[in-house]
């Protein structure tokens, strides 16, 4: 009888303590927006958690984009007029680099989290022919929303599901920290070349 | 056998005392928005209504003491270790220090002087989220309650003239309206989820899809109410911001689907 007792008072403790640890939010904490990851530099856009899945639907963070310059547009597939443009305009920049082929990544990130699935983002990387330095991604409201501020791009879903949105052509360095960017659709691509270059020096 | 007994008491009186405390100190209450349609204050061909859930949203803006127990529990959001991509270097900068507020009189007033990292942060901390500006403005659009002003475009332009005070006033210190939200105006300017939502801006034209298929005739928009002085500027504001920007006057409250 004693030992039950005994066991019952431990078990009430042992659960009260728990439920402690619970409201005190140890251990539980949902991963916050800002968590740096290793040793990147505090400036380093790869510092975001958050996962994002490819044309491939291989499931990647920013990070492991880190080892290259990164050039970062951000679009959605079923846009009429100024994504394929942004798009063909990175591809003149791809094409002006053309020596340094496979020392940059070209990434694509989508607005358009409920649409552009990656068989969505495999089409459209089909249709416009962009090669294995390309990465579309995909990702959730919130990462998207995130790094969309980071990068300073402004959009808004409409009624019918379609964006409005400013188009920028950002370049990341190596580390992942924002080193240039360009406004506009059909800009003048040799400042943003240049950039590049000299980050690849 | 009967001091086994009042330790077995004794400890359930603990456990159940400390869990309340504790749960006073956690629980903010929220209020419930019915779903309704929300009218784009920038009318284009593409901005129609759009549909916006119900959802429950905290009764009152995050107070200060409310974010120290994030910034205790979170230490990268110490105003010391923050990174500056995430919050410029206004951060927090009416406490004392890292873990003190300081000024008792602002313990139970909105916190201000926080990003929208920081803000993003505290909502996914709490299980909770930021609103869409759809949302936030539906809410702020409930009818006031004792009001002694004509309009709420009234009242804010009234509080627009004032000069800030030393500190921001506490909280449920301005009005209610009928979804039971406190000071959804006159009080602070709060985060949005889509802040960075794009409008007619200085950019307008740009060759930017929006423009293409809206600003074309020389830039002419149109908004749901002309004569809305209030909601220019809120939408002008929201515009200027940043998401590392930290701002005297700028605070946040958070949402939560309906189960």
């Amino acid at each position: 009888m004693k030992s039950i007792l005994f066991l019952i008072i431990i078990a009430v403790v042992a659960g009260c303590s728990d439920r402690n640890t619970q409201s005190a939010f140890v251990g539980e904490v949902p991963k916050s927006a800002a968590a740096p990851v290793g040793t990147l530099s505090s400036e380093s856009l790869y510092q975001l958690p958050d996962t994002f899945q490819t044309q491939d639907n291989k499931k990647v963070t920013l990070s492991s984009f880190s080892g290259k310059p990164t050039i970062v547009g951000m679009i959605f597939t079923h846009c009429t007029y100024a994504c394929p443009r942004l798009t063909s305009d990175m591809k003149a920049i791809e094409e002006k680099l053309n020596s340094e082929n496979g020392k940059v990544n070209y990434l694509l990130v989508s607005f358009d989290s409920e649409r552009d699935l990656p068989d969505q983002l495999k089409k459209f990387a089909n249709t416009y022919s962009l090669n294995k330095n390309w990465t579309l991604l995909h990702g959730s409201e919130s990462a998207v929303r995130t790094l969309s501020v980071l990068l300073n791009v402004q959009f808004q879903k409409d009624a019918e599901g379609n964006f409005s949105h400013s188009n920028i052509i950002s370049v990341l360095d190596k580390n992942g920290v924002l080193a240039f960017q360009k406004e506009g659709i059909d800009a003048d691509p040799s400042e943003t070349i240049e950039r590049i270059k000299q980050l690849l020096q | 056998m009967k001091f086994l007994l009042s330790i077995l008491m004794a400890s359930v009186f603990f456990c159940v005392s400390k869990a309340q405390k504790k749960a006073v100190v956690i629980e903010k209450k929220m209020a419930t928005v019915p779903g309704g349609n929300y009218k784009p204050f920038f009318v284009t061909k593409n901005n129609k209504p759009i549909y916006v859930a119900a959802f429950k949203m905290d009764e009152s803006a995050v107070t200060n003491s409310e974010f120290l127990e994030f910034v205790k529990a979170n230490p990268q959001w110490h105003r010391s270790k923050v990174n500056h991509l995430f919050a410029d270097t206004n951060y927090l900068r009416h406490w004392k220090s890292d873990l003190e507020i300081g000024n008792p009189k602002i313990y139970n007033s909105p916190v201000v002087n926080v990003s929208w990292f920081a803000a993003e942060a505290y909502a996914k901390w709490k299980n909770k989220r930021l609103p869409t500006i759809a949302e936030w403005e539906l809410a702020a659009n409930g009818a006031p309650k004792n009001f002694k002003y004509k309009s709420i475009t009234d009242f804010i332009l009234d509080w627009y003239t004032k000069p800030n005070p030393p500190f921001v006033p506490n909280v449920k210190s301005t009005y209610q309206n009928q979804y039971g939200l406190y000071d959804m105006n006159g009080l602070i300017w709060e985060w949005t989820f889509n802040f960075n939502s794009f409008i007619a801006s200085k950019d307008s034209r740009d060759n930017s899809e929006a423009d293409f298929k809206n600003f074309c005739a020389g830039g002419a928009i149109n908004v749901v109410d002309k004569t809305d002085y209030a909601t220019y500027l809120r939408f002008g504001y929201r515009a200027s911001l940043k998401g590392s920007y930290c701002i005297s006057s700028l605070g946040f409250r958070c949402v939560k689907d309906l189960k």
